[in-house]
């Protein structure tokens, strides 16, 4: 699977509808669902949010892997911006402590089997795998 | 399909996903509730960062006067992402 989409929550929805169907081509295992859904939409979430110089639209790829599934989203006209060096959310903390904000990438890094980045050309592509474990 | 409102025994209802796109009318009506709330999640089926920022801004609004949300009738993966977010230390949980 391979499509644009703009930069606006609303695409949310098709971004949902258009992964469900994947999962239903490729045969991919149901139990991933909730963490490809997650982690996809936190990355768009994050590209629309912190990148508005650019009305460019963010594509999104998928492909089925042995027992799972690779994603990948890239972003375009943009600034360099590491996902994977987010630094550490500390759910421990006492409540007076936590605000909202901060965990949408750190979410993607626990559910993420792999994550890779890559920035060239002000192009911002971010690729994660998940696969089905034992206890899945 | 998102949906939240009073069920008959005056819980909050919620059900569907809780994404980035439905973020703030979750959050408008939660900023409504003015006491103690008990938030029935039987068909809440996703939840992302942006309603767990809603379920903690409006927890930490009501903890204020010492009431809170409670959250019931959680299913097993809502109950992984809480745990994840460590929700699971902050909120009174009721699995379904």
């Amino acid at each position: 699977m391979q499509k644009m989409y703009k930069r606006s929550f609303d695409q949310i929805q098709a971004i949902v509808a258009d992964t469900e169907r994947f999962f239903a081509e490729a045969k991919i295992d149901e139990s991933l669902r909730m963490k490809v859904d997650l982690s996809v939409e936190e990355l768009f979430v994050n590209m629309v949010s912190y990148n508005t110089e650019t009305v460019k639209d963010i594509l999104i790829e998928m492909r089925s892997l042995e027992s799972g599934i690779e994603v990948s989203l890239t972003d375009y006209d943009v600034e360099r911006f590491d996902p994977t060096l987010v630094g550490e959310v500390d759910i421990d903390a006492p409540l007076a402590e936590r605000a909202p904000g901060g965990l949408g990438l750190y979410l993607v890094l626990k559910m993420a089997d792999s994550i890779h980045y890559e920035y060239h050309d002000r192009k911002s592509k971010i690729t994660f795998t998940n696969r089905l474990q034992q206890s899945d | 399909m998102f949906e939240i409102e009073f069920n008959d025994s005056g819980e909050v209802a919620v059900s569907g996903r809780l994404d980035a796109a439905q973020a703030a009318r979750a959050q408008e009506f939660l900023d409504a509730v003015g006491d103690r709330c008990v938030l029935d999640l039987t068909g809440l089926e996703y939840i992302s960062s942006a309603g767990l920022g809603v379920l903690l801004r409006t927890h930490k609004r009501l903890m204020v006067d010492d009431s809170g949300l409670e959250l019931v009738n959680v299913n097993k993966h809502i109950a992984d992402i809480f745990r994840y977010s460590g929700f699971d230390k902050l909120f009174v949980i009721r699995a379904a």
